[in-house]
């Protein structure tokens, strides 16, 4: 289980409402608002997108914003941070290859 | 063009406490962060800060966040949020990024307050999908609730290496390790001991090798080094885990700073590249500021404090706080921040290796190594006696900012510093001012360091921040120091308190002779 229930400190985490969305044409589910790698990391999605020369595997690296790997295709927008892009119902988030989408 | 008093940089610990100062002036105060939430770091940092309480000691940081954001409110600052600041030009004009626009101001003062980035270590496989920086563990756990793995190894330990490690235990992770190239543990001894009792090892003089897995990590492969910084071959050793977690340092970020043209030096007492400040934080540039961890990491407690001292400046620069005023104001803050930066950990003892306590203690290199005191080597220290009726045992052994423990007491048994008040002295327990077992010091601890012990009884008190609470009755075994079972163990009680802060005190009975063994309780499975 990734999502954490109860937290001995925090208590129960605010969350929005529970909503669904699309990950490469599959429907997930994760809570309004929270970043959408949040919702993909609690779905156990870890790679994000794959780099254009050596179609490595990218994924979280920092979670805030900086480091860019896990930039995705996002309503068809591509280089979307997800850690730093809050999910709404009905997205549709790509997996990334190099600069774009899967050609 | 909007215009204002002062601008401020980053609505972190630094940032809002300057905004504050100089609100309260009177100033006409702006406060833009990249951030979608304000308050930078604060809201993942759950533990309770040192410090004595004018630093805020025993709040813990997503308190102490609140508390700035409130003054900040109630001061009349404006915070502007999402909004990325991506150049600050002569006259003290910025232009930030919001959204898809630029948004462009000035005023008459500017204090950067932008806070630090993590370092960052290569070995081959670093950039598979489960190696991340200790902040996104953080930021995953504590703001999201979303545990970043479910084995994780961490790799460094300084204070942000260990706290995350203890936050990731906090969480339900397990870690399978702390690792550090030095040959010695960077952070505070009670940091690594609270991870260490609940069995975590760690490897000091050790490295990692490489990250495994294909498509993702799937585990961890580290080596000794020689004194030479090189992997002794055949002491691999292997960790299945999910997870690997960066803890190798902070930079500051001082990139605006060079912009603005301010003469910049490199200072590893600072750690990096930062501007050159007075006393005031004031750089070459009249009238732009620098505080926080952009002129040199530190705590966020210190941060705070050099926020105050720059809001202070700059109002005093606008004309809103004269000579006389400034200075009294600042002659209080900076006293409040050479308190904190006395000791082993201060920034100037950086680099330095120390072998005694200020006092003369001989410090403990089973502390520094493994992360936790060797029961030989207890008792030479102030904060445990050799009594045997009930009494709080300290187990601090290093010389850390830190006093909440002297404030604690209602019967004033504990002292730190004594008449000189300094703050980083050992903790000195007196028991002929009648302990009453009342165990206010175990919860006000920031370093769970404090136990109440009665050999007679055969019982230990021990601070707890876990779920599930153990109960009354519960069994179990208890662990010694270094996390392996020392005995059999019963839950006699378990007190929580709104003063205890979250930090639930356990007591256990345990066989007499294990009571000065037994520092931590694990519930039979």
């Amino acid at each position: 289980m990734t999502r954490i229930k109860e937290h001995p400190i925090l208590g129960v985490y605010p969350k929005g409402e529970l909503v669904e969305f699309t990950f490469d044409g599959q429907t997930l589910r994760g809570f309004a608002g929270e970043p959408v790698a949040m919702a993909l990391r609690s779905a156990g999605v870890l790679i994000h997108r794959y780099t254009s020369k050596l179609r490595r595997p990218r994924g979280i690296f920092c979670a805030i914003g900086r480091c860019t790997d896990c930039v995705m295709v996002v309503d068809g927008r591509p280089n979307i941070r997800t850690c730093v892009t809050p999910l709404a119902a009905g997205m549709n988030v790509r997996t990334q290859y190099g600069v774009g989408e899967e050609k | 063009m909007k215009r204002y008093d002062l601008i401020v940089v980053g609505a972190g610990p630094a940032g809002l406490s300057a905004a504050i100062e100089a609100a309260r002036l009177g100033l006409r105060v702006v406060v833009y962060d990249e951030n979608a939430r304000p308050g930078g770091q604060l809201f993942k940092q759950i533990h309770k800060f040192f410090g004595s309480r004018e630093h805020k000691a025993k709040i813990r940081g997503i308190k102490i966040g609140e508390e700035l954001l409130q003054e900040a409110t109630d001061a009349g600052v404006e915070i502007m949020l999402n909004a990325a600041v991506t150049g600050l030009f002569a006259e003290k004009e910025i232009t930030a990024r919001v959204n898809e626009r630029i948004l462009h101001r000035k005023a008459d003062a500017i204090i950067l307050a932008t806070g630090a980035s993590e370092n960052m270590v290569n070995f081959p496989n670093w950039t598979l999908p489960g190696v991340i920086g200790a902040g996104a563990a953080q930021t995953m756990m504590n703001l999201h609730g979303v545990k970043p793995g479910e084995r994780i190894l961490m790799l460094g330990s300084g204070n942000v290496g260990l706290v995350v490690s203890y936050q990731l235990l906090q969480a339900g992770c397990a870690v399978a390790a702390v690792v550090d190239a030095l040959p010695r543990i960077g952070g505070y001894g009670v940091h690594a001991a609270k991870v260490a009792r609940c069995g975590v090892p760690f490897y000091t003089a050790h490295t990692i090798v490489r990250a495994e897995g294909g498509d993702r990590v799937t585990g961890a492969v580290i080596g000794e080094l020689d004194k030479d910084w090189r992997i002794i071959s055949g002491t691999e050793k292997h960790f299945a885990v999910d997870t690997i977690c960066l803890a190798v340092g902070l930079s500051p970020m001082s990139q605006l700073c060079a912009l603005a043209g301010c003469a910049m030096e490199d200072d590893p007492a600072k750690a990096g590249y930062v501007p050159v400040v007075d006393k005031y934080g004031e750089t070459s540039v009249a009238g732009i500021f620098a505080a926080g961890d952009v002129s040199g990491i530190e705590e966020a407690s210190s941060a705070m404090i050099e926020g105050r001292i720059a809001g202070l400046a700059a109002a005093h620069r606008l004309g809103f706080l004269d000579k006389g005023d400034l200075d009294a104001r600042i002659a209080v803050q900076e006293k409040a921040l050479a308190g904190l930066r006395q000791g082993m950990f201060a920034p100037g003892s950086r680099g330095k290796t120390f072998t005694r306590t200020d006092e003369g203690y001989p410090l403990s290199q089973n502390l520094l190594r493994k992360g936790y005191l060797d029961a030989a080597e207890i008792s030479a220290y102030p904060g445990i006696t050799p009594d045997k009726g009930l009494r709080p045992v300290i187990e601090c052994a290093q010389n850390i900012p830190c006093n909440p423990c002297q404030d604690a007491c209602p019967k004033h048994c504990i002292t730190v510093g004594g008449t000189d008040g300094n703050i980083t002295a050992l903790p000195v327990f007196d028991a002929q001012k009648g302990c009453t077992g009342c165990g206010l010091c175990v919860a006000s601890c920031s370093g769970q360091a404090i136990f109440l012990v009665d050999e007679d009884a055969g019982e230990v008190t021990l601070p707890y921040e876990f779920l599930p609470l153990p109960q009354k009755g519960d069994r179990g075994r208890a662990l010694g120091r270094d996390g392996q079972e020392v005995c059999a163990a019963e839950i006699t009680a378990v007190k929580t308190a709104g003063v205890f802060d979250k930090t639930n005190l356990l007591t256990m009975r345990v066989p007499p002779q294990y009571a000065m063994a037994a520092r931590f309780f694990q519930r039979e499975s």
